[in-house]
């Protein structure tokens, strides 16, 4: 059974997963690193959109070099974030105490606190409705493959993220520093030892994951054409029911989830009006905290 | 020296109440209004996330749910408050325990992630479910409180008052009281509060519904004396408000609670002049509070001391 | 209750996480007053013995009774209320809670505790246990010589104190059974014998005590009978002069670790 509209929401879901599991990746390394919920990562996002928003007005630069400017923007971000809700918290060096639960509900209340301060700010500065986005850069032209109607959006999604995940698990694996972030995700008093910096480890994670969320931010800024202060919310609560679907620190399972999630929503809207449409997210949170524990994909998991 | 401060408390309470009435300033009235309800939500708010130990993201849903079942009660149904208040309370207890039951054996960050997924349900089903609801047009021309066929915003403090006293009340004793020692170790350790004897299933759905029951009294409030609700009071940002207040105050304390709602309310109400920086506020004073005073104003362990003293003298049988 | 009968019996209790059996169809009885010590080289199943009998792990296959009534298969708190109480290896008291509240949540958890007595509406009863908690609680605090503390905060006190406000919670609650394990793990050797004299007070006023211990000259010092694990099996059971002769103690002890001469 070959339905075209069918084909073409699958497509659609697929770049709204990439999209939710770029974000989601920023959570996971996060998560897996310091055992936190870094609440402010949906602002990350938001601050990549209008980053490249201010570019775009102020420079026009070609759209690549956006993209980059807006990862500079986001390493930034999440260097700062790190230092002012995070490092603060942080006294003791052990695994016991970096991953305790006084650490998790601190952090996890003191990153929400930073995501009110900047989301607010951006609102005073930019008004809380949309901005007007320069036509040339909307990534919203049609282009038919075999009958699919899809946008350029959908193709530098694509590109972009393939791009970004193959660079990620490049970094991850066959670098220096991937290596410390492995290691101090897996055991932090052992990484210590073998003489890792686990500060750094820690940064450069906050770095990566906010890198990926910034970009991810813009992108679906051109894409939807829209962007504005609150618009971070979304993505992020799908991104993280796509880690904790995936099982909290996997990262190939938060993008499966992702695409799982983006899809689902995607072929929902042919049976649900819009409004409706956030519930399947949150379903399938509930469903996998309530009966799914280790995640869907069984990977083990502490239940803290 | 019988409780003095007790008194204090009392006599302040009522020297504001009369100064607010006697000014016949009605926006201040309505302030004070919205503080005492925000005084509910937070104690209630307080006795989950403090006393009990469990992070809640989505007590304003709950809250929602109060006011929407007030609401239609009384414009569908006719009801009067009287009726509605009550009823309120019950559904919303109701709806904490369906939430409850399966996400009580959820822990820690879990937890508060569930609480604030099933949060947005409930506000994306207050949303679109328009022909129940009136979605996102809200609900308009909800009756006021009458008492002996007065009515008007004096009767509507009298009433928010008085209802946040009872409230408060409960909520202190069960907070001060053996029954608060079992909820602060489920907080403190749960395995080792089950191997004491405690049911802490149990007991965790029943302090969720107990606070839940409070949110919809402060929802039925919140609708009968602004006479129009919309999904928009009820949103994740409300009850992060909710969470600042309580940490802000001190988490477990109650009368930390009342100090942290009315200054979250007041402060950005004098800061009006400013622009709309109430959330940019709020947002500046959890983070410092946080970092600098994670133990609140008013924190847990003086507050504690303070009701123990009080209620030795009263002869309540909850110290040593 | 007769002097001799049997307090906990356990029946080829056998439990498996996947392919390893961490404990292997052990049974063993503990008489009504008993001081019974549980001894073993780490990783001899002690700690699972133990979270089987408190009912934190399932049992793959076997009994346990107390008093008669079998007790696996109920939820930890059943069995605490059942009257077995215990500490934990590495000290689980409630931090941020005053010493005298940390107590009076041992007898708290033999209550009904239902939600509305604070609110007044408990009546008599509410009140009268009210009251037997106050009791117990103090008299607990003064057992273990902490009253003066009680108003402290539990974090406040020194690590020898907490370990009897540990073991005043669980007295306070009127346990017929008391497990402590590894009571004496962090002590010096002057707190060890205060400790080991202090335990066998308790044995003396009648409470049947199971010592868990990984150290063994504790449990050779005060207990009566003392059982012996080893991969999971119960190699020994007699009189700490009799366990201390058997060869396969002594090889169990040997092949793994030297502590047995401690």
């Amino acid at each position: 059974m070959f339905d075209v509209h069918f084909l073409q929401q699958i497509v659609n879901g697929l770049s709204l997963g990439l999209v939710y599991a770029l974000v989601a990746i920023g959570f996971t390394l996060i998560f897996g690193v310091l055992n936190v919920v870094n609440f402010a990562h949906g602002e990350v996002y938001t601050i990549g959109a209008f980053a490249g928003l201010l570019l775009i007005t102020s420079v026009a630069p070609p759209l690549f070099a956006v993209l980059l400017v807006v990862a500079a923007v986001g390493a930034l971000t999440g260097f700062g974030l790190e230092r002012l809700a995070f490092k603060p918290f942080r006294r003791f060096r052990d695994e016991a105490s970096i991953k305790s639960r006084a650490m998790r509900e601190a952090t996890l209340l003191s990153s929400l606190a930073l995501s009110i301060v900047a989301r607010e700010v951006l609102d005073l500065a930019f008004g809380g409705e949309m901005q007007v986005i320069p036509q040339s850069y909307l990534l919203q032209t049609p282009i038919m493959i075999g009958g699919v109607a899809l946008t350029d959006g959908n193709l530098v999604i694509l590109g972009a993220s393939i791009l970004m995940l193959a660079g990620l698990q490049w970094m991850l694996y066959r670098t220096r520093t991937g290596l410390a972030i492995r290691a101090v995700s897996n055991n932090v008093l052992g990484a210590q030892f073998v003489g890792i910096n686990t500060e750094r480890a820690i940064v450069a994670t906050f770095l990566v994951g906010s890198m990926l969320g910034a970009v991810a931010g813009i992108m679906v800024g051109l894409y939807d054409g829209s962007i504005f202060p609150h618009m971070g919310f979304g993505p992020a609560v799908k991104a993280f029911v796509a880690m904790v679907m995936g099982g909290l620190s996997s990262i190939p399972g938060a993008v499966i989830s992702a695409l799982i999630l983006g899809v689902a929503e995607s072929v929902a809207t042919d049976f649900v009006s819009a409004g409706w449409k956030d519930l399947i997210a949150y379903g399938f949170l509930i469903v996998t905290l309530v009966f799914f524990p280790r995640g869907i994909f069984g990977y083990s998991r502490e239940r803290v | 020296m019988k409780p003095l401060a007790l008194i204090g408390t009392v006599l302040a309470v009522a020297a504001v109440t009369a100064a607010l009435l006697l000014s016949g300033s009605s926006y201040a009235v309505q302030v004070a209004i919205t503080a005492l309800i925000f005084v509910i939500l937070t104690a209630s708010l307080n006795l989950v996330t403090g006393t009990a130990g469990l992070m809640t993201l989505g007590h304003a849903a709950f809250y929602g749910v109060g006011a929407y079942a007030a609401a239609l009660l009384s414009t569908k149904l006719g009801l009067s408050f009287w009726v509605t208040l009550p009823l309120a309370g019950l559904v919303t207890a109701f709806f904490g325990f369906l939430v409850a039951l399966p996400t009580m054996r959820l822990t820690s960050i879990y937890f508060a992630v569930a609480t604030l997924a099933i949060g947005e349900m409930i506000v994306v089903a207050i949303t679109n479910w328009t022909g129940f609801t009136r979605g996102p047009m809200g609900i308009r021309g909800i009756p006021s409180i009458t008492v002996f066929g007065h009515e008007g915003l004096t009767v509507n403090l009298l009433v928010v008052l008085a209802a946040t006293l009872v409230s408060v009340w409960a909520i202190w004793r069960l907070t001060h009281s053996y029954y608060g020692n079992g909820l602060r170790a489920l907080r403190e350790d749960d395995q080792c509060a089950e191997a004491m004897g405690l049911n802490a299933v149990r007991l965790k759905i029943e302090v969720f519904t107990i606070a839940c029951f409070f949110a919809g009294i402060a929802g039925a409030l919140f609708a009968h004396t602004s006479g129009y609700i919309s999904p928009e009071s009820f949103r994740f940002g409300e009850s992060i408000l909710l969470l600042t207040m309580a940490v802000v105050g001190g988490l477990g304390s109650v009368p930390g609670s009342a100090i942290g709602a009315i200054i979250l309310i007041v402060l950005p109400e004098l800061l009006r002049g400013a622009g709309n920086v109430r959330m940019v506020a709020v947002g500046v004073v959890l983070f410092l509070c946080i970092l600098f005073l994670p133990k609140g104003l008013f924190g847990e362990v003086s507050a504690l001391a303070f009701a123990r003293n009080q209620l030795r003298r009263a002869g309540l049988g909850w110290s040593r | 209750m007769v002097a001799m009968s049997a307090l906990l019996e356990i029946e080829a209790v056998t439990r498996r996480f996947g392919g390893l059996t961490a404990v292997d169809a052990v049974s063993a009885e503990i008489a009504q007053g008993a001081l019974v010590g549980l001894i073993g080289p780490n990783g001899a199943g002690k700690t699972t013995l133990f979270n089987l009998i408190s009912g934190v792990t399932p049992v793959t296959s076997g009994t346990i009774r107390l008093a008669g009534e079998t007790i696996t298969g109920l939820e930890p708190y059943q069995i605490a209320r059942r009257g077995i109480g215990r500490t934990f290896q590495n000290l689980r008291i409630f931090p941020n809670m005053t010493v005298f509240d940390n107590v009076s949540v041992g007898p708290l958890g033999h209550t009904r505790n239902f939600w509305w007595e604070p609110l007044g509406l408990g009546g008599a009863r509410a009140a009268a246990e009210r009251e037997q908690i106050t009791k117990s609680a103090r008299d607990a605090l003064a057992r273990v010589g902490l009253s003066a503390e009680a108003n402290e905060l539990a974090a406040n006190l020194s690590y020898g104190k907490r370990k009897y406000l540990e073991i005043a919670r669980a007295l306070a609650g009127r346990p017929r059974l008391l497990i402590l394990d590894e009571p004496a793990a962090g002590l010096n050797e002057r707190e060890t014998s205060e400790l080991a004299r202090f335990i066998r007070e308790l044995n003396g006023e009648g409470l049947t005590v199971l010592l868990v211990e990984h150290d063994m000259s504790l449990v050779m010092e005060i207990c009566q009978r003392v059982m012996v694990l080893a991969s999971g099996r119960k190699i020994a059971d007699g009189t700490p002069a009799e366990v201390q002769r058997d060869a396969a103690v002594l090889a169990a002890y040997l092949g793994t670790e030297d502590e047995a001469h401690a």
